[in-house]
């Protein structure tokens, strides 16, 4: 991996630079009626995805930046207000607690799932038998859906007849309450995004694990180094990158954490596991409050920002 | 692939094939065999959940009431299964997600083929200009579109009793539309598309045009053919995220005969939430044809996690 290429956003920039010298226009020739042509198909072919990107992202962007100034109940025109929204929000203490669970989701989902799959990268790269199986099954909760698996975690975590509760029984631990207890309801929401977030870090570290160079192994072997020292001075140093690109991603993915929140818990009990997307989705879609809920994300939006301008900041300084 | 999670194609190429060496040349018997109870312990964490979701919508009701449950249902209850899709429309959900996750696929992989195509290989004005414009498009997360695409479709002119100005009806609202339409293209297809279709030489084209053929066939004849992992990819990369994908349907239907099969679980639940054995059952239909699919096509969907960094 190059530089440029191991961060989505520079990655995309370099790709952005790279604009296939080839069919740059050479000079300012007369255009001849075949390039012109071309220039035709080639308006014809990006039309479509032009108008419809447009139309599906760019206009609505434009306008959650708009609305998060107004006051909106859908049946009315906007009524432009300022930072209403915002001051309200701020001083609303739900939604506070919303960023703080958030914030506290991430804090824990990202590091663990991530420590567990670059061990499992590691031990699957040595090339077993069974890797294949073995990646299958760290990968399948990524694959099948967020509603599904968590409705298989809700059955789990039943306080009554659910086979966490029973598993514990048996190591004479006594059961909690979990999705109903204001102070389990949180971990257990945590647990099922870090066990759900393995499989796709561990493909990220898979891949990079392929580019390490085996000479390095070979020479450390030659020296007389144990696996273990060779993972600390070899792997995870080469590992950083890709170690780097995981962490963004899964930090941009666990903030916006929504499905599990609206199988599982419903954001509460209590508002313990409520989330920026989840109030989001309140304000709008049953307060019908269209204003507060684009200030809401673009609240979230902001702290998506800051997260991906840190990263940009931290790799260049390292460059 | 909505999210801002691009990743240079650079490392995609040598994801799929691990190199089998020998475990010997690794690690000791010994060290091995630990390793691999380590990993078959991980592996069976993993997928507790599954095989739970599968015994549990085998069981009857009589032995989910037992503390502590039973493992392996103590008769197998295989008509748990029609009874769920007697319990609920499990079915038509199933059709409506297969109908739109293929459109879905379908629009994709035309209009973004051709999107990453001009992008590649054609100069025409205007190309950078709308290349970045894909890109930052490409960063916006979810939640911070969602709310005007709700209103984009509730006000959607001339439909659904809407008129010019797209007041007085409910526009797309619980249409087939608002189902499709949206979600059919992402950025991030284009994008990919553009990355694959740049990796390919440039004297094809050449040659193709002394042969006098058009810019539309030289992209459908000649290129397209080149770069079919890719449209495996991107294509079961939208049908998986469609098929799986809950908010929007949640949001723009409100009648039963739309409803895809995420929604109709979530449904379900609220409505009937006792009854674990059918709960599970259509839990397990929603998630089967994933799980085969993936098994099937594991090398595109890995090729395509691995590019498109996240779902």
């Amino acid at each position: 991996m190059t530089t440029t290429e191991r961060h989505p956003i520079r990655g995309a920039e370099a790709a952005a630079k790279q604009v296939s010298p080839s069919t740059a226009p050479k000079k300012r020739k007369r255009i001849s009626t075949a390039e012109k042509k071309r220039r035709r198909a080639g308006w014809l072919m990006i039309t479509p995805s032009v108008i419809h990107v447009g139309l599906w992202t760019l206009i609505p962007v434009i306008a959650t930046f708009y609305l998060s100034f107004t006051d909106y109940g859908i049946f009315e025109a906007p009524k432009w207000i300022w930072f209403d929204n915002y001051v309200e929000m701020f001083n609303d203490a739900v939604f506070m607690q919303s960023i703080g669970n958030t914030v506290w989701y991430t804090f824990w989902t990202v590091p663990v799932s991530m420590a567990v799959a670059v061990v499992v990268a590691v031990l699957l790269n040595q090339g077993f038998k069974l890797q294949k199986f073995y990646r299958t099954a760290f990968f399948l909760p990524q694959v099948t859906a967020t509603v599904a698996i968590a409705m298989v975690w809700l059955w789990i975590f039943n306080p009554q007849y659910g086979l966490l509760n029973a598993m514990l029984e048996t190591l004479g631990i006594p059961g909690q309450a979990w999705l109903v207890d204001p102070q389990w309801a949180l971990p257990a929401v945590i647990l099922v995004g870090a066990w759900q977030g393995i499989g796709i870090k561990m493909l990220i570290y898979i891949a990079a694990l392929q580019n390490i160079d085996e000479s390095l192994y070979e020479a450390a072997s030659l020296d007389g180094a144990s696996s273990i020292r060779k993972f600390f001075s070899i792997t995870v140093p080469m590992l950083k990158p890709a170690t780097f690109f995981v962490f963004i991603i899964s930090i941009i993915g666990a903030f916006q954490v929504f499905d599990q929140i609206y199988v599982l818990t419903d954001g509460g009990p209590a508002n313990a596991t409520t989330m920026m997307t989840y109030e989001v989705y309140r304000s709008a879609f049953q307060e019908f409050r269209m204003g507060m809920a684009s200030a809401q994300s673009v609240v979230l939006f902001a702290f998506l920002l800051f997260v991906t301008l840190i990263s940009r900041r931290v790799t260049k300084e390292e460059d | 692939m909505t999210l801002p999670t691009i990743k240079a194609l650079a490392i995609s190429e040598q994801v799929t094939v691990v190199p089998r060496k020998r475990w010997f040349h690794h690690a000791k018997g010994r060290q091995a065999a630990l390793i691999n109870v380590a990993l078959i312990l991980g592996s069976v964490t993993m997928l507790v959940p599954f095989l739970w979701m599968v015994l549990t919508s085998l069981k009857s009701p009589a032995e989910l009431a037992q503390f502590p449950p039973t493992f392996f249902p103590q008769e197998w209850m295989f008509s748990n299964y029609a009874a769920t899709l007697d319990a609920a429309p499990f079915g038509l959900y199933f059709r409506n997600s297969f109908v739109i996750a293929t459109t879905h696929t379908l629009i994709t992989v035309v209009l973004g083929s051709m999107a990453g195509y001009a992008l590649a290989r054609i100069y025409f004005k205007g190309r950078e200009a709308i290349f970045l414009a894909f890109i930052a498009m490409l960063m916006i997360p979810t939640y911070t579109k969602i709310v005007p695409q709700f209103l984009l479709v509730k006000f959607m002119p001339l439909f659904g009793g809407n008129d010019i100005l797209g007041q007085g009806g409910s526009g797309w609202l619980d249409t087939w539309w608002a189902l499709i339409i949206p979600g059919g293209l992402s950025a991030s297809a284009i994008f990919l598309f553009r990355q694959f279709y740049l990796s390919l030489p440039k004297d094809l084209e050449e040659a193709a045009r002394i042969d006098g053929l058009g810019e539309f066939r030289i992209f459908a004849q000649i290129y397209t053919p080149l770069i079919k992992p890719a449209i495996a990819t991107v294509g079961l990369l939208t049908f998986q995220e469609s098929w799986n994908n809950f908010l929007w349907p949640l949001l723009v239907t409100t009648s039963s005969d739309l409803r895809v099969i995420q929604v109709g679980l979530a449904v379900f639940q609220q409505l009937d939430n006792t009854q674990w054995q059918y709960l599970m059952a259509g839990t397990t239909m929603a998630t089967v044809p994933m799980v085969v699919l993936f098994i099937f096509a594991q090398k595109y969907f890995i090729q395509g996690f691995t590019n498109a960094g996240i779902k």
